[in-house]
């Protein structure tokens, strides 16, 4: 067995045991077995997601997912197939809802491209050229000044959705900016 | 203290133990979803076990063993699918099991006997189960909502022949058809349309 095999025969034990004490009620050890799962599931997405707070977001699904299900490991079945077959779920299901597409949503690209692009033209006026939902979101966003977050909470869309609405917006209103301009 | 961590104390605050009873809540739908078609062939159609006298147990024991072994193996089977991290694979394969003895039931009907004739209660046996199934594969959908299942397709699968399994059990009795033809043709097909649907539908149905 090599150092890797022992590494994670090693993890294995340590989520196996906490989550077998947690199952008696013990809510220090579910308190550690929640933060090693974080770890183990952030190495994971790293891995496969961009953007730290894309990242961040599906690791918290993953967590309330952990929490919620926590009923569908049975005592005695270790702890990380069940634990990264929720987490790899629930990927797949972020990138399904997020329309399919692996675009890699980085928070800061939005404003980068709206500083460059928008500071001599009439940013209102191009916003009446974009679908409803995409010029709602750069709206709450970069006039509004809401984050991700709370305008998404408005909508009542989830976060990753509104960053795909702004992101998409903001692509969109870049190439009617540069079409009048030349 | 990051947004991560503070949901970490939100989700200790809730307490490391589930409430418990997500077995009923599994269970229960499905047994619902079967005591309603039941209670549903029941209620509307007269006639129930009235070809046993003549023909005997063997028709409906065939179509029986069929339905209900297929509809064992898809709870247990949802039962398997709904549960993370656990190898589904022969709990899938499994599901062909009972459709082996009816291939070759078939078979030998084909051959030595010719396909035996059929009389007019096909409408009423493919009205029962295009009532019916979709009830039951609704009730294996809701079933799920008390598990973790993690592949949609698979589990849609399990739940649209699960949903064909109950309305032909449901059914059987009132069905005075002795053919294994006529059990392929009005009653796996439509078991197997339920489970193609259930496949294709199940990324939609089963989210959670």
């Amino acid at each position: 067995m090599g150092r890797n095999d022992n590494q994670t025969v090693a993890y294995a034990d340590v989520l196996d045991r906490l989550m077998a004490a947690a199952s008696t009620g013990d809510r220090n050890a579910y308190r550690q077995f929640l933060g090693e799962a974080s770890g183990r599931i952030r190495a994971m997405l790293r891995r496969k997601v961009g953007a730290d707070s894309e990242l961040e977001d599906v690791l918290q699904e993953c967590l309330i997912a952990l929490h919620e299900k926590r009923h569908t490991l049975d005592p005695g079945r270790p702890v990380g197939p069940w634990m990264y077959a929720i987490a790899n779920y629930k990927l797949i299901d972020h990138w399904r809802r997020r329309g399919r597409s692996r675009l890699v949503l980085d928070d800061t690209a939005d404003i980068a491209v709206a500083a460059e692009t928008f500071a001599d033209v009439d940013v209102a006026a191009l916003l009446e050229e974009l679908p409803d939902a995409q010029a709602e979101a750069i709206r709450l966003t970069h006039i509004e000044g809401l984050t991700n977050l709370e305008a998404s909470e408005r909508l009542g869309i989830g976060v990753s959705a509104m960053k795909l609405r702004v992101h998409r917006g903001m692509l969109r209103l870049k190439e009617i900016a540069n079409g009048q301009k030349s | 203290m990051t947004n991560t961590a503070s949901l970490i104390d939100r989700l200790v605050d809730e307490g490391p133990r589930s409430k418990g009873g997500h077995t009923q809540r599994f269970a229960l739908p499905l047994l619902a979803a079967f005591g309603l078609c039941i209670m549903g062939v029941a209620l509307t159609l007269d006639g129930a076990f009235a070809t046993l006298e003549s023909e005997g147990i063997g028709s409906i024991g065939v179509k029986w063993g069929f339905s209900l072994a297929l509809l064992g193996l898809g709870a247990a089977a949802l039962w398997v699918l709904g549960k993370p991290g656990r190898p589904t694979r022969q709990a899938v394969y499994a599901l062909a099991i009972p459709f082996i003895p009816i291939v070759v039931l078939l078979a030998l009907e084909l051959t030595i006997a010719g396909p035996l004739p059929f009389g007019e209660t096909w409408r009423e046996c493919l009205a029962a189960m295009l009532v019916m199934s979709p009830i039951a594969f609704a009730g294996a959908v809701l079933a799920m909502r008390a598990l973790a299942p993690t592949d949609l397709r698979r589990a849609g699968l399990a739940a649209g022949l699960f949903g064909g399994a109950v309305a032909m059990t449901a059914y059987t009795p009132y069905c005075p058809e002795r053919g294994i033809l006529y059990m392929v043709e009005f009653y796996c097909l439509p078991i197997m349309a339920m489970a193609a649907f259930g496949w294709a539908a199940g990324p939609r149905l089963l989210r959670w």
